[in-house]
């Protein structure tokens, strides 16, 4: 048998209801898109069947599968960002009308911007570093962002944030590197562990941090 | 079916972990042949296309600028490497994700032009590759789900299940529609008359040597004979 003996019997047998209930949701999405033939509907409805997809890979439930729905999860994030870029340039150029990124005024005119800035962000980040790793990289990178956002709610100008974009590269060179450490050399699994962690902690707090800087030109708009 | 049967003789295997590579004339051969592409496609320069006007006698000269030629070569080459890979790779979990991944890239050479019909097209496949993403990826789960591993070499030792013949359907209609080829090549028939002909060339390039490894894949998986 497959299955390892300590996973319980009711665990296995809900491999078939969830793969059913894939495969329906799969099939109502498609119904849907051939109801609903408006461009941006189809679009929309896409999505349900992406979901259809990551309902039936989870039912698997094994690591592998795991390891098969985050590049599912990401695919299907690229592809609708792709899709509706190319449905936004072309009603660009039907209409001859620019959009810009945000399209919608932001303003955060909260008390806790102007006092407790600076202490939120230093917590976030040191927790962040201490986490490790991409729920560490996250945080990190929530707490650059926090700072960032309240800079700029107070008036003060941002200039430290040019190249960060370049961190984000290495860092991403040395979590490749780890990994690669982890199938070429397993001896040396810890140092493939700590690479591949600090890699992607550096990687997704400054991968956040830039979202704050891309953003900067949105935020104040009236 | 064997896979000295289908690929040749067995001339090593790369262990990397739980991921086997295994080299074969047949592999190799397209593996060179995709890099080689790839290179060429890197150091040359587009087309330009001369239009001519409906109902009229001029010409109109469609070109590609610096921008857009840029862009699109970077991932003309990314698509050539991805093609490379999923022809060597011994592992259906990285097959499948260098199949999407030829789908995204696909989608991104033609997003750049500027030509309304040709965006339609794109808009078009592209969701034709984003619904052929759920039965490809639910192919590979469900064949991970049946044998518990997802390397083609011990695939090729495994008892066929009806499970895994449907999961091998799966993926078919997946790898056909991610790469476009025949019913829906209506979607990407019109994407190739963008300008800047040998980007647009490596989508060709790249569904048929995936389409002739997706076969390889599945007589392995299926072992029909």
């Amino acid at each position: 048998m497959l299955v390892p003996e300590l996973v319980p019997a009711y665990t296995v047998s809900l491999f078939l209801p969830a793969l059913y209930a894939g495969l329906i949701t799969g099939f109502i999405g498609l119904l849907a898109i051939s109801f609903q033939k408006n461009d941006l509907s189809a679009l929309i409805l896409t999505d349900i069947v992406g979901l259809a997809m990551l309902v039936i890979v989870a039912s698997v439930g094994t690591d592998l599968a795991e390891a098969l729905i985050l590049p599912g999860l990401v695919v299907e994030l690229a592809e609708i960002m792709a899709i509706s870029e190319i449905l936004m340039s072309r009603e660009m150029r039907k209409t001859g009308k620019t959009a810009p990124l945000l399209p919608f005024p932001f303003t955060a005119d909260m008390e806790i911007m102007t006092t407790a800035a600076n202490f939120i962000a230093v917590i976030l980040v040191v927790y962040g570093v201490f986490l490790s790793g991409f729920t560490g990289g996250a945080i990190a990178g929530g707490g650059i962002i926090f700072y960032v956002i309240s800079r700029k709610s107070r008036g003060l100008p941002i200039k430290i944030w040019e190249g960060i974009a370049g961190i984000s590269g290495i860092a991403w060179a040395i979590w490749l590197a780890g990994f690669l450490i982890f199938f070429v050399a397993p001896d040396y699994w810890l140092l493939g562990l700590f690479m591949s962690a600090f890699g992607i902690l550096l990687k997704v707090a400054s991968k956040m941090g830039l979202i704050g800087v891309m953003a900067r030109e949105e935020f104040k708009r009236e | 079916m064997d896979i000295a049967t289908l690929g040749g003789q067995i001339l090593g295997q790369i262990p990397l972990g739980d991921i086997v590579l295994y080299l074969t004339p047949f592999n190799l051969f397209m593996f060179a042949g995709a890099l080689i592409f790839t290179t060429l496609i890197a150091i040359s320069r587009t087309e330009t296309q001369i239009e001519a006007e409906f109902g009229s006698l001029k010409d109109k000269k469609v070109k590609v600028d610096l921008e857009e030629f840029k862009i699109r070569r970077f991932l003309a080459i990314v698509c050539g490497l991805a093609t490379a890979g999923a022809m060597i790779t011994g592992d259906l979990f990285n097959f499948t994700l260098f199949v999407a991944l030829i789908g995204i890239v696909n989608i991104g050479i033609v997003s750049a032009v500027k030509q309304v019909d040709v965006l339609n097209a794109a808009y078009q496949y592209g969701l034709v590759a984003m619904i052929a993403s759920m039965p490809l990826f639910a192919g590979a789960a469900l064949i991970l789900g049946a044998t518990g591993t997802l390397s083609l070499f011990q695939l090729s030792q495994t008892v066929t299940t009806p499970m895994m013949y449907f999961a091998s359907l799966l993926l078919l209609m997946g790898i056909i529609g991610e790469t476009g080829v025949a019913p829906f090549y209506a979607t990407k028939a019109e994407m190739f008359r963008t300008p800047g002909s040998p980007f647009i060339l490596i989508i060709h390039l790249s569904s048929l040597l995936i389409i002739i490894r997706a076969i390889e894949i599945l007589l392995i998986i299926n072992k029909p004979f």
